[in-house]
């Protein structure tokens, strides 16, 4: 027999959180619901209501706005509404009215509380938006995950050597050459009474004993990289990789606790597998010409690809990606040091934006710039830097890395300067903000040295960081910067509406998802005065340093994560289909799932970015 | 004068009820028509549709019933009701590729006479509405008259005639195809509504209705003589 209703049980059945009802709930629900039609521009519920159902759009369109006339959401076809009022008691808080003629069906508030107390998926949906649910969302994401390819998904402890060779502290440089030889390996660990106190690799015998001249007898610790880095053996394959190439390091001690347990190596994950972005990073100091760098650059999008099919964050694509790029960078300043010269003064070459925060995805463009020692003469070391930072710059370029539209590249005259000048330059964009200099602002607070003295860029960075800490009007500067991009939650609409032939349209990951965030982050980094660029080091260093609170970087950090997946998907996809990767998403490509909470991601970012204009009244420099 | 009209309804009612055999038919006669004055969110209707093998009340039957009530302008999906008739003769295959009603099935459903007390209960005291309600009217009556040998009166609103009475008040030529009701509903903003049954039409007869009342009270609330 047929069950009656059978039309509306289908709508339902499409429908979230419907679709999560056993199929004999859903056969009984149809008979529990009214259906009324309301003229556009009717007021369903407003302040002062005592609303009594869930609403569910059959068809048309609502708006809901708060109190001051402010959207909140506009919904469509399969959409609910009047949970939340429902959820207190009944009061109504925000005024919902139809922008379109539409169809509603109403379940009873009993009917509603029934379900949500026997269907957690359905109690589920109704939870307060954004952080929490997010988070739920994220880990059924995780949970789906099944592939395990080569050395991503593998734990450490699987892919590393157990019985590292070591030897104390006080042992000599010639035991620890002799121990690599007989064992056949590239570095010994060096540890007393059971503790880690530093790694000696082969290349630290030839380059800190052979080469400098120190005797082969001296102690071992005078050579050996102290405290090194180290893994936990639980820690996945992909975790190690990303350590490696973030600290351009190519051996990890693996440790249980602090037990010593074992020694993973750049070349036990290349043999497991010899498409390895850590081969991939090996390979590049390996090359002589830009031409060579460019052909290594084009494998970039498969390694991308193959990461994304592997299920790694995108926090860790992005320092796998961006670690790629760094090393496309230092060996194009090797190469072109042989060809110009030793440099005639100490520099330092950084990398700003997207690279310099460690979270490249595609190719992108570049910006850089080079901060010179200020023994720098402009009339007999001019010319030198100058040649060097075209050759680079163009290097870059062919590589994939295009030149900057903004001219923010080493090549520029002006982002080529001594110690002194780039601090006064910081002093003008901190003291006397306006638009101009709070662009190139967000720019150069987010800076990282890629190659030569890395000591300059970290004065220039002390000098000006406790500066921006305490200075008021600087913030509200850069907490308006902040609120430029507002996160799209009306485009919400396009999705559900394709027939409105709006389907075309198409929503900016970067803009208006990935960048709202990092500029947060920045906010929060200066206010809190804490080092580093990475947005999700900023955000986790600045709940520390309270200028952000916990929940509230675990929200951005979730919404970051979950947003950068649907964009790096996106991208995988495009170069599945031999597509520029981009940050355009259609409403077409994308799954209900991730539309759900990418609305909730970008819900997160809309009340953190509420608050931070709270906070600084940011929106009177808008 | 259509107010003459409603008030005679309820006379003919009250005569009618006076020489009606005692059963089914005078118990639904028993209840009053509602007043042509009383708002239209205050009036019950009962949107029905019938599924028949033609469309000669004398001859042709009724397969199927499908009504939902509306109240307070919303319809009731819980009061909703499918009926299956069996038909004394073999259904016609011509219309069973339209209601998809086929013997067998339509043979696991009641007789008529199981069925029309259930009908004339849930009318009772209520206007019915149908699209193009001459048909439903006309077979309610027709069953009526071989059930009990007594033709009752069912005051309806015809959603079609609703429509047809605003386009010619607005002047506008009514192209052919143009009152159907799907082609109505789409008009209204309302969706596609799905298989050919009688709840089906019923259920979207109702939703057309209530966007008709809809766009018809920009100026206040309607009374039922507005739309009747």
């Amino acid at each position: 027999m047929t069950i009656e209703l059978q039309d509306i049980r289908d709508f339902l059945a499409a429908h979230r959180p419907f679709d999560q009802l056993p199929p004999h709930v859903l056969d009984g629900l149809p008979r529990q619901l009214e259906a009324r039609y309301v003229r556009r521009d009717t007021v369903i519920l407003q302040p002062g209501d005592t609303n009594s159902a869930l609403y569910i759009l059959r068809s048309g369109a609502v708006a809901v706005r708060d109190e001051r006339g402010d959207l909140l959401q506009q919904l469509g076809e399969g959409d609910c509404f009047g949970a939340r009022s429902l959820l207190r008691g009944g009061d109504v808080v925000d005024k919902t009215s139809a922008i379109e003629d539409s169809l509603l069906y109403q379940l009873p508030a009993d009917a509603f509380h029934m379900l949500r107390s026997e269907h957690r998926q359905f109690a589920y949906y109704f939870e307060p938006m954004g952080g929490p649910r997010l988070r739920e969302a994220m880990q059924l994401r995780g949970g789906m995950s099944n592939s395990d390819t080569g050395v991503i998904t593998p734990p450490v402890r699987i892919l590393m050597r157990s019985d590292p060779v070591s030897l104390p502290s006080s042992g000599s440089i010639a035991d620890a050459a002799r121990m690599m030889t007989d064992s056949g390996i590239s570095s010994v660990l060096v540890i007393d009474d059971g503790v880690l106190r530093g790694i000696v690799t082969d290349r630290d015998i030839r380059s800190r004993c052979v080469a400098a001249g120190i005797s082969r007898e001296r102690p071992v610790q005078e050579i050996m990289t102290r405290d090194p880095h180290t893994i936990d053996r639980n820690s996945l394959g992909l975790d190690a990789m990303v350590t490696m190439l973030h600290h351009n390091i190519r051996h990890l001690p693996v440790v249980d606790g602090r037990r010593v347990v074992g020694v993973l190596t750049a070349t036990d994950m290349n043999q497991r597998q010899s498409a390895s972005p850590v081969y991939l990073v090996g390979n590049i100091g390996k090359q002589n010409s830009a031409e060579a760098l460019a052909a290594i650059a084009r494998r970039l999008e498969q390694v991308l690809l193959a990461l994304v099919d592997a299920d790694a964050t995108a926090q860790s694509i992005g320092r796998i990606i961006s670690a790629i790029g760094d090393a496309i960078t230092r060996r194009l300043l090797q190469l072109a040091e042989e060809k110009f010269g030793a440099p005639p003064v100490p520099y330092v070459w950084f990398t700003a934006g997207s690279l310099a925060r460690a979270e490249q995805t595609a190719l992108s463009d570049q910006d850089n710039g080079v901060i010179l020692s200020d023994a720098f003469v402009a009339d007999q070391h001019g010319e030198y830097f100058e040649r060097l930072s075209h050759w680079v710059c163009d290097g870059l370029n062919a590589c994939g890395y295009m030149y900057c539209p903004g001219g923010v590249m080493a090549s520029n005259q002006k982002w080529r300067q001594p110690l002194r000048v780039w601090k006064e330059y910081f002093s003008r964009w901190i003291d006397t903000p306006e638009p101009k200099a709070l662009m190139h602002a967000s720019i150069f607070f987010d800076l990282r040295a890629i190659y030569g003295e890395a000591q300059l860029l970290r004065e220039l960075q002390q000098d000006t960081l406790p500066r921006t800490q305490n200075n008021a009007i600087f913030l509200a500067y850069m907490a308006a910067n902040a609120l430029q991009y507002r996160p799209p939650l009306g485009f919400f609409r396009h999705f559900v509406l394709v027939h409105d032939k709006q389907h075309d349209r198409t929503l900016d990951l970067k803009k208006n998802g990935i960048i709202p965030i990092v500029d947060l982050a920045r906010v929060y980094a200066l206010a809190g005065g804490v080092h580093g660029v990475n947005t999700v080091d900023r955000l986790e260093r600045s709940a520390a340093a309270s200028s952000l609170s916990k929940d509230g970087a675990t929200d951005l950090l979730d919404a970051l994560e979950f947003i950068g997946m649907v964009r790096l998907r996106h991208q995988a996809d495009r170069i599945r289909r031999q597509q520029t990767p981009d940050n355009f998403v259609s409403p077409t490509e994308i799954s209900r799932f991730d539309r759900d909470h990418l609305k909730d991601a970008f819900v997160i970012v809309q009340t953190m970015q509420e608050a931070l204009d709270q906070r600084y009244q940011a929106t009177r420099f808008l | 004068m259509i107010l003459d009209w409603i008030l005679n309804l309820d006379q003919r009612r009250r005569r009618l009820l006076r020489n009606a055999p005692p059963g089914p038919v005078a118990d639904y006669l028993s209840v009053p028509f509602p007043d042509r004055n009383r708002y239209c969110d205050e009036t019950e209707f009962l949107a029905l549709d019938l599924e028949t093998t033609g469309l000669e009340f004398a001859r042709d039957e009724i397969l199927s019933v499908g009504f939902v009530p509306v109240r307070a302008l919303r319809l009731h999906f819980a009061d909703s009701t499918s009926l299956m008739i069996r038909p004394a003769r073999p259904i016609p295959p011509d219309t069973a590729v339209v209601h998809q009603i086929f013997d067998d099935q339509a043979a696991s459903g009641s007789e008529l006479h199981e069925i029309m007390p259930l009908v004339l209960r849930a009318l009772a005291g209520k206007i019915m509405i149908a699209h193009h309600a001459p048909v439903e009217a006309g077979f309610l009556a027709a069953a009526c008259q071989r059930l009990y040998g007594f033709k009752p009166i069912f005051p309806a609103i015809d959603t079609l005639e609703l429509e047809k009475r605003s386009l010619r008040r607005r002047e506008q030529v009514v192209r052919s195809g143009a009152l159907r009701l799907g082609a109505l509903r789409e008009r209204y903003g309302l969706p596609r509504h799905g298989a050919h049954n009688a709840l089906n039409d019923a259920i979207a007869v109702a939703e057309l209705f209530l966007a008709q009342v809809a766009h018809r009270s920009a100026s206040g609330r309607l009374r039922l003589g507005d739309v009747f």
